[in-house]
């Protein structure tokens, strides 16, 4: 079991035996009464999307997961490809609706995916990472301004908006869930 | 390196306090300044407060918890005899954060308008934004000039969850009423519960937001200070929503010494299920002699009224330090 108050983007709950994956938690408390939770669910198995209610004290059910290691291999027009670095099987995971995150996947590397009785459900991003800029416009000489920003695009086609001394082929550290850049990484 | 925008920043987020001040005061609202620390609180089962602990003398230890709100010493005053006040305090909330919509630490503004009732105060309101709007506020007017919509929680219940609220004074009717209309909800509640879990669920979220939404009369059921309506099981009471974000929070106040005895004693029953107990407030009974005139009290959240003037879509906008950012 799990409190609703602990329950997060990303926390697999059953619903009706059915396991359904948080995608947005809002916590409302409306002053008078009781606090809550309210939910936004996504059916791994179908997708359809379910809002709930939820007072901070409820109990609802929790799924027991499995993270694997994987390396992603390539995607193409409707899965992502991985391989189970331990074994060596290979399996793909449908990118319907996970459209943002290929941004994310670079060749080779190695994710954390979460497995449900066998089925790879979800693939869980480290929140920074590093990537390298494949197209960077050069700045302008003499604008110094500070703050000015351009956008530059990485090796997975990432957009970023940028400080204007980063260059090509220079390696970022990226907050994968605002999509920020957070600093240069020296070579 | 210093930060080009901030001093900016600062003259516009003081000159918001202060043109709020500014309007108050030149409606006769007298501005009090009132205990943040306090011996006993007004029990509210849904807010969590903050514990200190004062070093009386001889090193005597005695509890003391931060307001969530100042209401019980503004109602002293009222009951006293003060006539219009307003004041902007400090006011503290503890429990979860990870909402862009609240910080523990917050101003909170409230007035008390003696000899008028909750619908006077929309006016005063719609006063206010006017004013903030003419004084350099001006960029998002389209979405809070006044008049305000106005719309009764029944008729927002008919309009967008499909049934009538007045006819499910029982809880099961209410629940069956809600799960037709695809709510999921609890096999367990009360009817206050089921109330919130249906508003928030279907009603909340499919508000209109192309303009400042007062929600009028709530249900009586929902315990609180304000006084009943003279007909339905309705209170004296509305809210204000601003592109879907709760604002403010007005009631013709109860002021009979019984009815508020009654309310104390039961919502100190329920705070009991809290984590943070504290000392329950015996003096707001009687805060009000027999036969005041009617008085309405206003709660408006001042960081975010500024955030929403703003045009800004988080707390983190307006507030200098953030919660979250001093306590990582």
């Amino acid at each position: 079991m799990i409190k609703a108050s602990d329950v997060a983007k990303g926390t697999f709950i059953l619903i009706n035996n059915q396991p359904h994956v948080c995608v947005e938690r809002e916590y409302v408390n409306p002053g008078k009464g009781s606090a809550f939770v309210r939910l936004k669910l996504k059916n791994i198995k179908t997708g359809s999307v379910l809002r709930q209610t939820n007072k901070v004290q409820d109990n609802l059910e929790d799924v027991s997961v499995e993270y694997k290691e994987v390396q992603f291999l390539y995607a193409d027009a409707e899965s992502y490809a991985f391989m189970d670095t331990k074994t060596y099987e290979q399996f793909s995971i449908p990118s319907e609706g996970e459209e943002e995150k290929r941004d994310f996947l670079k060749d080779g590397e190695n994710y954390q995916v979460v497995f449900w009785e066998q089925t790879p459900i979800d693939i869980k991003l480290p929140t920074k990472m590093v990537f390298t800029v494949s197209e960077a416009e050069r700045a302008e000489r003499g604008d110094t301004v500070s703050g000015a920003t351009k956008v530059i695009t990485c090796e997975t086609g990432l957009k970023v908006k940028v400080p204007l001394f980063i260059k090509t082929g220079d390696r970022i550290l990226v907050n994968t869930e605002t999509r920020e850049y957070q600093e240069r990484v020296n070579n | 390196m210093t930060d080009a925008g901030l001093r900016g920043r600062l003259e516009s987020h003081a000159r918001f306090a202060s043109e709020i001040r500014g309007y108050f005061t030149a409606r006769g609202y007298v501005e009090v300044e009132t205990p943040t620390l306090s011996p006993f609180l007004i029990p509210e089962p849904a807010i969590e407060v903050f514990q200190t602990e004062y070093l009386g003398p001889g090193g005597h230890p005695r509890d003391l918890w931060l307001i969530p709100s100042p209401e019980l010493w503004m109602k002293r005053l009222v009951g006293r005899g003060s006539g219009n006040i307003f004041q902007i305090s400090r006011s503290f909330r503890n429990g979860d954060v990870g909402s862009p919509l609240h910080n523990p630490e917050f101003r909170l503004l409230e007035w008390y308008t003696v000899g008028s009732g909750y619908v006077e105060s929309i006016d005063v309101l719609e006063g206010l934004f006017s004013h903030l709007l003419s004084s350099g506020w001006e960029k998002r007017t389209r979405q809070l000039s006044p008049p305000f919509h106005r719309l009764t929680m029944n008729e927002a219940f008919q309009r967008y969850a499909g049934f009538d609220l007045a006819g499910c004074q029982d809880v099961e009717d209410l629940v069956r009423a809600a799960r037709r209309a695809g709510v999921r909800m609890p096999e367990e509640s009360t009817w206050e519960e089921a109330f919130h879990i249906a508003f928030l669920t279907s009603v909340e979220p499919a508000l209109p937001r192309d303009a400042p939404l007062v929600l009028l009369d709530y249900p009586s059921l929902v315990p609180t200070t304000a006084r009943r309506a003279a007909a339905g099981p309705w209170a004296q009471r509305w809210e204000l929503f601003v592109d879907g974000v709760e604002i403010a929070n007005c009631y013709t106040e109860e002021t009979d010494t019984e009815a508020l005895t009654a309310l104390l004693r039961e919502e100190g029953e329920r705070k009991k299920a809290s984590r943070v107990q504290h000392a329950v407030d015996d003096g707001l009974a009687a805060a009000f002699p027999r036969g005041f005139p009617t008085v309405s009290g206003t709660a408006l959240g001042v960081d975010r009224l500024e955030m929403v003037f703003s045009g800004e879509k988080s707390l983190e906008g307006v507030i200098l330090f953030p919660f979250s950012d001093i306590v990582p």
